[in-house]
């Protein structure tokens, strides 16, 4: 899967949970979880098993402690694979 | 799990200091809950043998897990559970807690009670690393045979009733992280509590449950992070759903056992 798809995937996971008013096109890799799209850190867990149904990936708890910005997740996602 | 020296020796200053001054604020604490705020605990005496029992039954650590209604539950959780003359022999059995740093690190005083009364403060929220360090001290502090109180719902429930939909998984992950630690559920309510409040209504008389789980599951990672912090909230459901069941029956007053 090329980064750009991976990218796609993660930002429709991550709208779910959003709780900003952003539009999908305004997710760039530099967005914030917390910050911009204000998900609430508890809800990260959810988030990183979202992408481990997705992706068909394991995260431990330590990886996804370093998630903050959708790049995270993608470089995330892509070493996993 | 990785507490550099600094912060254990600071973990047992904190815990040192309180233990030292708390004949002074503990006792000031109980007089203030008793007689001018007038709470009562109907069945205190029936609470504690029965915490006592919890406590003899394991050598393992204990996590006391509740429901959150007010800013006061984890004071109220240590009032219920032994006497201040018990804590003085073994302020080990005194909870640490979590509390939420914006609402208790506003001034001097609050700060002060907090330190002395075993409070981590935590972002609730915030960033995933920063909460990271909280749990590692408690974990800590759990493995050194400390008890430790925490909230499941992860905030005061603004409805009045347990919610599952605002789960945090901290406590799924600090129960993986202490091998065989004894989870003991708590369920706490004023009667005359409607919904979320700072502090409970004057002449407030409480309910409290108890149950000891140990939640065990078949996932691995944060899956079973997860699953162990669902365990424990749905069992915190159950005793919620008993207490408004007994209020409907008008059989408050000997449901203890």
């Amino acid at each position: 899967m090329t980064q750009d798809e991976v990218f796609s995937k993660v930002v429709s996971i991550l709208t779910k949970y959003s709780k900003a008013d952003i539009a999908e096109s305004d997710i760039k890799m530099e967005t914030s979880i917390l910050d911009d799209l204000k998900v609430n850190s508890a809800r990260l867990v959810d988030i990183v098993l979202d992408f481990e149904d997705m992706f068909d990936i394991e995260v431990e708890d330590e990886d996804a402690d370093k998630v903050r910005t959708v790049a995270d997740c993608v470089e995330l996602i892509m070493s996993k694979q | 799990m990785n507490l550099n020296l600094r912060t254990k020796l600071a973990l047992k200053i904190q815990h040192m200091i309180g233990w030292i001054t708390f004949p002074a604020w503990g006792g000031v604490l109980i007089a203030l809950m008793r007689f001018v705020a007038r709470y009562r605990i109907p069945q205190l005496r029936e609470i504690r043998r029965q915490y006592k029992e919890i406590k003899k039954s394991t050598t393992q650590p204990i996590v006391i897990c509740s429901n959150h209604l007010t800013k006061i539950d984890s004071i109220i959780i240590n009032w219920s559970f032994a006497s201040v003359w018990s804590y003085m022999r073994s302020f080990k059995y005194f909870s640490w807690n979590l509390p939420e740093r914006a609402n208790f690190y506003r001034n001097i005083v609050l700060r002060v009670l907090c330190y002395l009364g075993s409070c981590i403060p935590v972002d609730r929220g915030g960033d995933r690393e920063a909460v990271k360090k909280s749990l590692d001290k408690l974990a800590w502090l759990l493995k050194k045979g400390h008890t430790i109180t925490i909230f499941p719902e992860g905030t005061r429930s603004r409805t009045g009733r347990i919610n599952p939909e605002g789960v945090a998984y901290g406590v799924g992950r600090l129960v993986r992280a202490v091998e065989n630690c004894k989870v003991v559920c708590v369920y706490l309510r004023s009667h005359s509590q409607d919904t979320y409040s700072g502090i409970p209504k004057r002449g407030s008389e409480f309910y409290l449950t108890m149950e000891a789980v140990e939640p065990k599951t078949e996932h691995s990672g944060l899956r079973a992070t997860r699953d162990i912090a669902f365990q424990i909230i749905e069992k915190l459901k159950e005793m919620e759903q008993e207490y408004f069941d007994r209020l409907g029956q008008g059989s408050m007053e000997n449901s203890y056992a």
